[in-house]
This record gives structure tokens, sequence and C-alpha cells, in this order.
């Protein structure tokens, strides 16, 4: 007979990660109780929201059984794009935003179309469009970011305006309150509405999925469009954040949201995905990158955290698998 | 079948090994002053392999405290280790600079709070900073670039072939610059080459250009120490005997001294690693013991055949 615990667990893969960010959080905290100061939970959630908005998008993908090489690539090319479009004088800021966001969509789109229709491998597919559009980024800059644009304007103020909170170091950029609100559309889509029953079984059994009368192609492109286009929102939010746009922006970001995803519970394999497992995964890995600097691990010990997070999930999750009788 | 008790095993491992690994920085929680080394460079780059060994040699000779974190060109995680420094009270923070203007509200912040703050590798005095340690990258381009038009070795209407391993990164902007600001008014054509980091890579992609391009190539400035690294082997592939091409660049590596010493390279920039991650810590210190700080230490020499064998030993320590 299974332990009710870890049928639970087994149901709810979510509390795997909850567990882990728990225990993690106590042991920074323990050691540096700067951990949990004002200033550095202030510092926490403003890079948050940029990789968190890339990881919904991975989430759904990965879902439906693909998964996207070029998000860093777009994080760093779309706000690039976007301020020599504006520094060029070929238009105003907010025109040169739809234009890079309809951008985005379009190599996310051909990317489904390469996927989908010609049969190749979206391992191959992405990984040729992550050289793209990092090489198109560094051509069309020549490798110099693109001076920042600190003007006031709505479109600043709309994604990366800073709330201050008077007398005290803690403040909430309002990306924050993009990335709940796009993490709550995520979650309804995949879990209320009949497209997120598509996603997951074209994931889960994609010729099953087609036998039911579902276009998998469509769904994967949708899919591969709604990635890209949330990969080159992150990278604008970003730039203007931090007040310019590097085309290197966004280097190994692939990988840090596929592996913030896959500990959250979400399949690599496809056809289950989890969006709150997903912001559990963002934070437990940005709690690992930030509480490592604060308690002072060496520099060079950096990557050894994160690489034990992801194997320690994936240890877990492996288990749960057998012990539910699940297939990966 | 896995027992529950394995299962939670899972957990007990993740929680040993986190103390393993942060054990000896909770140790080091004492009296003892606590300055943290955030270089936004990569852990895997010989160079700041070196400065940090020396910020290391320095926290030992001084018995402080030393924290690091590289950030491999990532400005986002380097402002959030710059406040996770000041949020866990450090005593002083040496920094490289990412970019310009980018740390200008963290280097506030910490001076808000009274800690000093030390740049080293790559500056932005901008931001108010308390010292700078290291090169002026774009005076190292210039430098470069005028050795080359100096020495008659490039006129109006020469190409000069510059690979580097990380295009777009900071020091191949400056640098760029400072070639530039020689280059463009003498009519003197120049191209960046995406040689790539992985040193296998590099090497191949650099042969590959020099063995179709020789003819079109009249001098190289090679914007990093890995692809000066490459040089002779690059030459050897391509048929170019030393020489024939004249060469100047970073010269941080045993390599690529030795190719100074074998005419391969005709000048290269040491610019003391080691005392790049010394130096800020020391001056830290210094400030923490409330020793004025207020002025920079530039760690540059060019050097030639004549003199290459120190810098060959040096390179070798």
């Amino acid at each position: 007979m299974k332990n009710k615990v870890i049928e639970k667990l087994a149901a709810h893969r979510e509390l795997g990660p909850l567990l882990l960010l728990i225990i993690l959080g106590l042991v920074f905290y323990s050691l540096s109780p700067a951990f949990l100061s004002v200033l550095n939970i202030t510092n926490m959630i403003e890079f948050i929201p940029e990789i968190g908005i890339i990881a919904l998008g991975m989430t759904l993908l990965l879902t439906g059984g693909e998964f996207d090489l070029s998000v860093g690539a777009l994080f760093g090319f779309t706000p690039v794009l976007m301020f020599i479009l504006k520094n060029e004088g070929f238009m105003g800021i907010e025109m040169a935003f739809f234009v890079v966001i309809a951008i985005a969509a379009l190599i996310g789109f051909t990317n489904g179309i390469l996927v989908t229709k010609i049969g190749i491998s979206s391992f191959l597919v992405t990984i040729g469009m992550q050289l793209v559009v990092r090489g198109t980024g560094l051509y069309i800059s020549e490798g110099f970011p693109q001076s920042s644009w600190q003007a006031k304007t709505p479109l600043k103020s709309a994604l990366a305006y800073s709330i201050d909170f008077p007398g005290s170091y803690f403040k909430i950029i309002v990306s924050l309150f993009w990335f709940i609100g796009m993490a709550a559309l995520a979650y309804y889509v995949l879990n209320k509405t009949r497209f997120g029953n598509w996603i997951k079984a074209t994931g889960g059994n994609e010729k099953a999925a087609r036998a039911r009368g579902i276009n998998t192609d469509s769904v994967k492109i949708i899919l591969f469009m709604t990635t890209a286009v949330l990969a080159g929102f992150a990278g604008i939010i970003d730039a203007f954040r931090i007040g310019s746009a590097y085309p290197v922006s966004g280097t190994g970001y692939e990988l840090e949201v596929i592996a913030m995803t896959v500990i959250g519970g979400t399949s690599l394999f496809g056809g289950r995905g989890t969006v709150i497992g997903t912001i559990l995964g963002v934070l437990l890995l940005r709690t690992i990158r930030n509480g490592i600097v604060v308690v002072g691990v060496p520099g060079l010990a950096y990557n050894i955290f994160v690489g034990i997070a992801i194997l320690s999930m994936m240890g877990v999750h492996a288990y749960l698998e057998k012990q539910s009788g699940g297939g990966s | 079948m896995l027992s529950k008790a394995r299962f939670l095993g899972v957990f007990l491992l993740v929680v040993g090994l986190t103390a393993l690994l942060v054990a000896p920085a909770a140790i080091g929680a004492d009296d003892k002053p606590t300055f943290y080394w955030i270089s936004h460079g990569s852990s895997g780059d010989p160079i700041w392999i070196f400065a940090l060994r020396g910020a290391k040699q320095a926290a030992k000779d001084l018995n402080v405290n030393l924290k690091s974190s590289f950030h491999q060109n990532d400005i986002s995680t380097h402002q959030e280790a710059f406040k996770s420094a000041i949020a866990a009270g450090a005593d002083g923070i040496a920094s490289s600079s990412p970019d310009q203007g980018v740390l200008q509200d963290e280097v506030a912040m910490a001076k808000e709070r009274g800690i000093p703050v030390v740049f080293f590798n790559a500056d932005d005095p901008t931001t108010g900073r308390d010292a700078y340690v290291g090169a002026d990258n774009v005076e190292v381009g210039k430098s470069w670039a005028n050795y080359l038009v100096n020495n008659d070795l490039v006129e109006e209407g020469d190409f000069v072939w510059m690979p580097v391993e990380v295009p777009g990164a900071t020091y191949q902007r400056e640098e760029t610059r400072g070639i530039s600001s020689v280059f463009d008014p003498l009519g003197i054509e120049y191209d960046v080459f995406d040689a790539k980091y992985d040193p296998v890579q590099s090497l191949q992609n650099m042969k590959n250009y020099l063995s179709s391009h020789k003819k079109k190539v009249d001098a190289i400035i090679g914007l990093g120490d890995m692809v000066m690294g490459n040089i002779k082997e690059t030459f050897e592939a391509a048929g170019v005997e030393p020489g024939d091409i004249p060469v100047v660049g970073w010269g941080n590596s045993a390599e690529t001294a030795k190719e100074v010493m074998d005419g391969y390279v005709q000048a290269a920039t040491w610019q003391y690693p080691q005392s790049q991650g010394y130096m800020p810590i020391a001056l830290l210190n210094m400030a923490h013991q409330g020793k004025p700080i207020g002025y920079d230490i530039v760690t540059v020499a060019l050097y030639e055949k004549e003199n290459a064998e120190s810098y060959y030993e040096l390179a070798q320590q």
C-alpha cells in the first residue's frame, strides 16, 4: 500500500519543488539572515518576472511536446531591434514595440512551420534559429548595446515602472504584475479551456490527438509563436528596466528556463504541464542563484548548486512517476 | 520499489550538499571584514581565473573574508549580485563594470550605506565608485591601432582582421571604439570576427578564415586572450610565416608571450590580471580601516620581443 504522503506528492507535483524551495530558503536564511532582508527580497523579485515570463511560454510549449532553444536569443534581439528602429528614426517607440513583437511572432511561426510541416526536430530548428537571431542582433547592432532610452513614455511605465515605497528599500517593478497576470492566463488556458486540452493531448500522444480531430500542427505553431512573443516581451521589459538593450543578453537562458520548467513538474516529453510548478521552479532557481551570492559560496562553485537542484528534482519526479505507475 | 525513507533521503541529500558547499562561507562568518568580488566575466576565462586567484591571495594575506561570483556578461544577474552583497552587509564591494551606466543605482545604494566600492578590469567612473584597478580598454584599443600605424605596419586602404571570442562583450566594444578612433580618420578598414568562445572552435574558425583570406589581411588585432593564443597555429595552418602579417593584441597568457618571443606577434598587452584581483581587495581593506582610496591604479604594459621573456615567466606562475 502506497504511503499517503507519496500519493499526495505524486498527485501534486508542485509540492516537491515547494518543499525544496522552503528547505533551501531556511538553509540560506540560517546562514545569512540578510537573505530575507527587504533589500534582498526586492532584489530577487526584480528579475523573476522577466525569466518567469519566458518560462511560462516554455511550459506551454513543453506540454505540447516541443521546446525552443531560441528564446534566449530572442530575449536579446527583440529589444535591440526595437531601440534601433527608434534611435535610427524609423518610427516611434510604441510602434517599434508592436513591430518587434510581430517579428518575434513571425520567428515563432517559422519555427512552428519548420517543425510541423517540414518535419525537422524542434531541437535542430530552434538551435538554428538561435544562431540566426543572435547573429542578426550582433550584426545590426555591430555588437554595441543600443543606447538607453531614458525618456519616460507610457510604454516604459507600463512595462518597467518602479513603484517605490518611501523610507524603505522595498520596491516593485510593474513587470511583476505582468508576470502574475500572464501566469494566471497561462494557468487558465492550460487547465480550463479546450485549447489547454488540445495542448496536453498533442504533447501526450500526437497521433491519438489527431485521430480525435485536433489540428496538432496548428496547436504547435501557436505555441511556438506564443513562446517567441513572450521571450521578446520579457527582453523588452529587461531592457527598459536596466536602461539598455544588449545583443548578447539572454545567453544561456534557454537551458535555465527549461530547467526551471522541468524542475516545476512539467514533463520534458510533453503531455503534462504545470504553471504553478513552473512558478515554483523559477523561484527555486532564482533563490539558489541569489542565495549562494548572499551566503558566499565560491564563484567557481556557482553551477554545482543549480546542478544539484535539477538532479534532485529529476530524481524526485522519476520516483513519483514509478510510484504512480506512469511513464515519463 | 523505493521506500519512503529513500524518497525523503533525496531532500536530506540536497540539504547535506547545500550545507557542505556553504559551510566554508558560514564558518567564515566571523568578525573579519567581508568583501564581495563580483566579475561580469566567465568563470572559464583564464584572465578571470588569474584575477580571482589574486583576490583570494589578497584575502589570505590581509586576513579578510572573500565572497566571489561570476556573471558571464549577464547584466541582470550582475546587478542582483551587487545588491545581494549590499543586503548581506558587505564591508566593501569590488566589481567589474558590465557596461557604462548599468551599476549607477547599485553603487549609489552602496555609498548611501557607507560601503566602499572599487571597480576592476572594466571601469565606469560615472557611477562615483571610489577607485579603479585595471586597464582602460578604449585606450588599449587605441594603443594597438597606434602601434600598427606608428610602425608603418598599416596604411590607408589596408584591412585589419580583428578576431574575438565574444562579439558584443564589453571589452570588444570598448577596444573597437579605441581602434576606430585611430583607423577611421586614416581610411584603414577593419572587421570584428566571431571566433567563438570554445577553444577548439575558435582555433578552427581562425584557421578557416585566414586560410581563405590571407591575401586580404594586412594586419591582425586580437581582441581577446584566447584568439591571441591561437595565432601560431593559425599561421601554420594558413601557411603564413612569422612576421608576414603583423599582429598586436592582448598578451595575458604564456602562449601569447611565447608567440611574441618567436616573432608571430609583434606586440602584446599584459594587464596584470592577478593585480586586478589583488589590488581591489587591498584598497577595500584600506577603506575599511578608514584610509582614503580615491585614486586609480593602471595595470597595463605593452611588451615586445625584447622583454617578452619576463612576461612568459610571469604567465607560467
